[in-house]
C-alpha cells in the first residue's frame, strides 16, 4: 500500500507518495491558508489513505534531561510531566531515550526532549488529515530519521554529523551510538556547488565547535566524522572544499550512492537530500515520533486489523505447513502400501500359477488339510477291540485253569486314566486316550481254601496279561489279602463248589 | 485503550477472517491426521498381506508334498463314502448282509440321532465332523463272530466306525442239541463318523 508523505518546510509543503523503491511528488502546497485549502481539496475522496508528516524546520528544540529509571505507566507519567514542564504545547513533543546513567543514589534515564518552537503551524494540516479520514502514521522530523540514515551511510561510526542539502536548507544532525543528540537547520539560498560546499564545511566546523563547547564530544579525542551527502554532480566540488582537520574528518557521499544505501531507485525531479529521509519515513519509520496517540488512532486500528488478519494467516500457514508434512507422510505411506499390495498380488499370482500344477483336488487345499488332519486325529484316538481280544485269548491258552465270564473292552478318556493311576498301577498310562479291558473270570482246578495257590495263579495270570503294551491297572483277587480288607476262611468245612472269581483291568495307551 | 463501536465494527471482519483462517488450518490438520491414520492402517494391512503371501509362496514345495500326501487320504475317505451325507440305508443293508453271510444268530441294533462332533473353519466353507452312535447286541456262538462282524462292518464303508466299547459275556444257556444255542452275548457301542466338506467343489 502506497504511503503519502507531507514534507513540511517553513515555506512550502510537498506531498510525496512512496511505493516500493519509488518516490513521487504529488503536489506542492504553500504554507499559508490557501495552501491548507488546496490540501483539503487534495485530500477529498482519500479516506483511509496512509499519511506521514516529515518536518524539516529550523525551530526544533532539543533538551537533555534525566529522569529516574522507570518503566510502564510510571515512566509515561513522568515523561509527560517533563514534556509539559518544558513545552507549552505538548501535542507535538517527544522524548527520546539516549541511554542510562548511574547517579550517586539511583540509576537515571537520559532523555532528549524535543519539540517544535511553533507547533501551531502544524495544527490546520493535521486537522485537515483528521477530517479527511486519512490514517496518520506519525509526525517525524528529519533529525528523528537521521540515525537511520547514518547507520546506512557509515554503519561503524560511533559519532557522526550527517550533513545533507535539503529543500529546507542545510541540515546537520549529530548522531552518537545510533541515537540523535542534536540537530540544526541552516537556511540556504541558491548557491554554486563550491559555495555550498564551503558553506557546509564552515557550518559543520561551527557545529563541531559547539558540541565541543557543550562537551558532547571529547575535546582531545579523534576527529569527529562528518558524513556530507553531496548533491547530484557536485561530489568533486564538495570533496575539494571539505578538507578535514584535527577536529572534523569529512567524508563525502554522492547522493546517488546514498539513495542506493537506503534502497531508493527513483526520485522526483528537483528533490534534494530530503528524499532520503522521506523514503526512510515511509519504509523504516523510527519508533519515536511527535504525533499523539489520538492523532494516530485510525492508523493504530488499521495496524490492528492487519495484525489480526496476519496472525490468522500465519496460523493458517503454520497449520497448512504441518498438514502438508502429514500429507507427505500419508503419500509415502500410500505409496508404500501400493508397493506392498503389488508385491502381495504378485506373490499370490505366482502361488496360484504354481498351485495350478498341483494334483486336481475336489476341495480347496485348506479344507483338504483340515479334513485329513482332523480325521487322522480321530482315527488315532480310536481303536478296535480285536487286538485286545486276541491278546487275552493267547494268554488264556497258557492258563487252562482260568475260565472267563466276561470281557469288557472300552475306550477310556483322560479322566479314566487318572482313576487308573490313582488305583496304584505300577506304570500308569500317560496317553490322552487309552483302551481299557476288564476281564472277569474264575479259577478252576484248585481247592477254594488254597488261598495262597489261588492268589498266586491269579497274580501270575494278571502278570501274563500285562504284556504286549498292556499295563495292569487293577486286580481284584478272590480274597482280600490287603491289610485294609477283611480276610475270611472256613477251614475243614464243606466245599461249596463255586470257583473263586477275580477281575483284572488292563490299560493300553493310544499314540 | 478503549475502542469505539465504529472501531469494533472495523475490527470485526478481520477478527472473523482470522478465526476462519485458524479454523481452516485446524481443519486441514485434522483431515491430514485422519488421512494419515487411514494410510497407516492400509500400509499395515498391505504389509501383512505381502508377508503372508510371501511366506505361503516360500512354503509352496512343502505344501505340494502335503497336498499330494493328504489327497490320497481324502480320496480314500471319498471312495469309502465317509465324506458326504450319512447313508443310513446302506448301513442297514450292510448289517443285514453281514448277518446273513456270517450266519449270526440274533442281531439287534439302534442308530441314534446324528450329532455334530466338530466343526472346523476352512476356505471357502467349514469342515464338519458328524457322529451317529450305533448300539449293537449280538448273540454269538464263538467270540470270533464278533471280530468278523466288526471287520465286515469296517469293510462295508459308508462311515468311519469308531468302537467306543464292546462287552462280551457268557449267556449261561446250556446246549439243547436240537437248536443252536448262543454261548456268548456281545453289546457294542460304535460311533459312525461321517465328514461334510462345505468347501468341496460340486
Amino acid at each position: 500500500m502506497a504511503r503519502h508523505l507531507l514534507y513540511f518546510t517553513a515555506d512550502n509543503h510537498y506531498l510525496y507518495s512512496s511505493a516500493g523503491h519509488r518516490l513521487e511528488l504529488e503536489a506542492k502546497f504553500s504554507a499559508d491558508d490557501s495552501g491548507i485549502t488546496t490540501f483539503r481539496e487534495h485530500l477529498r475522496g482519500r479516506k483511509g489513505t496512509l499519511f506521514a508528516v516529515v518536518a524539516d524546520l529550523a525551530g526544533e528544540d532539543f533538551h537533555e534531561e534525566q529522569v529516574p529509571l522507570l518503566r510502564g505507566a510510571d515512566r509515561d507519567a513522568i515523561v509527560q510531566r517533563r514534556l509539559a514542564q518544558r513545552y507549552r504545547d505538548t501535542r507535538l513533543a517527544a522524548a527520546l531515550s539516549i541511554g542510562q546513567v548511574a547517579g550517586p543514589q539511583r540509576r537515571n534515564e537520559r532523555l532528549l526532549l524535543t519539540s517544535f518552537t511553533n507547533t501551531q503551524q502544524f495544527t490546520p494540516w493535521l486537522d485537515a488529515l483528521e477530517e479527511s479520514g486519512a490514517r496518520l502514521a506519525g509526525v517525524y522530523s528529519v533529525p528523528l530519521l537521521a540515525p537511520a540514515l547514518a547507520a546506512r551511510l557509515a554503519p561503524r561510526a560511533q559519532r557522526a554529523i550527517v550533513v545533507t542539502a535539503n529543500r529546507a536548507g542545510l541540515r546537520q544532525c549529530f548522531v552518537e551510538d545510533g541515537r540523535l543528540r542534536f540537530a540544526r537547520l541552516e537556511r540556504t539560498v541558491d548557491m554554486v556547488p563550491q559555495a555550498l560546499a564551503a558553506f557546509a564545511r564552515s557550518e559543520t566546523m561551527r557545529l563541531a565547535q559547539y558540541l565541543a563547547t557543550l562537551r558532547a564530544v571529547p575535546r582531545d579525542g579523534a576527529p569527529l566524522q562528518a558524513l556530507v551527502v553531496a548533491p547530484r554532480g557536485e561530489r568533486a566540488a564538495f570533496e575539494q572544499a571539505l578538507v578535514s582537520d584535527a577536529r572534523v574528518a569529512f567524508q563525502t557521499v554522492d547522493i546517488a550512492q546514498a539513495l542506493g544505501a537506503v534502497g531508493l531507485r527513483q526520485v522526483p525531479e528537483g528533490a534534494g537530500a530530503e528524499a532520503l529521509y522521506l523514503h526512510l519515513a515511509a519504509r523504516k519509520p523510527p519508533r519515536e515520533q511527535f504525533a499523539s496517540s489520538d492523532d494516530r488512532r485510525r492508523y493504530f486500528v488499521w495496524r490492528l486489523q492487519r495484525t489480526v488478519v496476519a496472525a490468522g494467516a500465519l496460523a493458517f500457514a503454520a497449520c497448512a505447513l504441518y498438514a502438508s508434512s502429514r500429507w507427505l507422510e500419508t503419500y509415502e505411506l500410500r505409496a508404500g502400501a501400493a508397493d506392498h499390495a503389488r508385491e502381495a498380488r504378485s506373490a499370490a499370482e505366482r502361488y496360484a500359477r504354481i498351485t495350478a500344477a498341483f494334483p486336481v483336488t475336489e476341495t480347496t487345499t485348506e479344507n483338504l488339510r483340515v479334513a485329513v488332519l482332523e480325521f487322522r486325529r480321530i482315527a488315532e484316538a480310536s481303536a478296535q477291540p480285536e487286538s485286545a481280544l486276541v491278546h487275552v485269548s493267547r494268554v488264556l491258552e497258557q492258563f487252562p485253569q482260568m475260565d472267563l465270564d466276561a470281557v469288557n473292552w472300552r475306550l477310556g478318556g483322560l479322566g479314566e486314566n487318572r482313576e487308573v493311576e490313582r488305583a496304584g498301577a505300577a506304570a500308569p498310562v500317560r496317553a490322552e486316550h487309552a483302551v481299557i479291558v476288564e476281564i472277569a473270570g474264575r479259577v478252576n482246578a484248585t481247592q477254594r481254601n488254597d488261598y495262597r495257590g489261588i492268589t498266586g495263579q491269579v497274580q501270575a495270570f494278571a502278570n501274563a496279561l500285562a504284556s504286549g503294551g498292556y499295563q495292569l491297572a487293577r486286580t481284584q483277587l478272590p480274597f482280600d489279602v490287603t491289610s485294609e480288607g477283611t480276610l475270611t476262611g472256613d477251614i475243614g468245612g464243606r466245599d461249596s463248589g463255586e470257583a473263586p472269581r477275580f477281575t483284572i483291568t488292563l490299560a493300553r495307551g493310544l499314540r | 485503550m478503549n475502542f469505539t463501536r465504529e472501531e469494533l465494527v472495523r475490527l470485526a471482519f478481520p477478527t472473523l477472517a482470522a478465526i476462519v483462517l485458524l479454523a481452516a488450518g485446524v481443519w486441514l490438520v485434522t483431515i491430514a491426521g485422519e488421512s494419515r491414520v487411514k494410510a497407516q492402517a492400509q500400509f499395515a494391512a498391505a504389509h501383512a498381506e505381502r508377508r503372508q503371501n510371501a511366506d505361503r509362496l516360500a512354503r509352496i514345495a512343502e505344501e505340494e508334498r502335503e497336498v499330494r500326501e493328504k489327497l490320497d487320504v481324502y480320496k480314500q475317505l471319498k471312495r469309502l463314502n465317509i465324506l458326504g451325507e450319512e447313508r443310513r440305508l446302506e448301513w442297514a443293508d450292510a448289517i443285514s448282509r453281514i448277518r446273513n453271510e456270517r450266519e449270526l444268530l440274533d442281531l439287534t441294533y439302534r442308530v441314534n440321532r446324528q450329532r455334530l462332533l466338530k466343526s472346523l473353519p476352512g476356505k471357502p466353507g467349514s469342515v464338519d465332523f458328524y457322529a451317529s452312535t450305533m448300539i449293537v447286541q449280538l448273540d454269538l456262538l464263538h467270540e470270533e463272530d464278533l471280530l468278523r462282524f466288526l471287520a465286515d462292518l469296517r469293510a462295508s464303508g459308508n462311515a468311519y466306525y469308531s468302537v467306543r466299547n464292546c462287552s462280551m459275556r457268557r449267556t449261561g444257556q446250556a446246549a439243547t442239541g436240537t437248536t443252536i444255542t448262543p454261548r456268548l452275548r456281545a453289546d457294542c457301542e460304535i460311533d459312525l463318523i461321517t465328514v461334510m466338506d462345505r468347501g468341496a467343489k460340486t
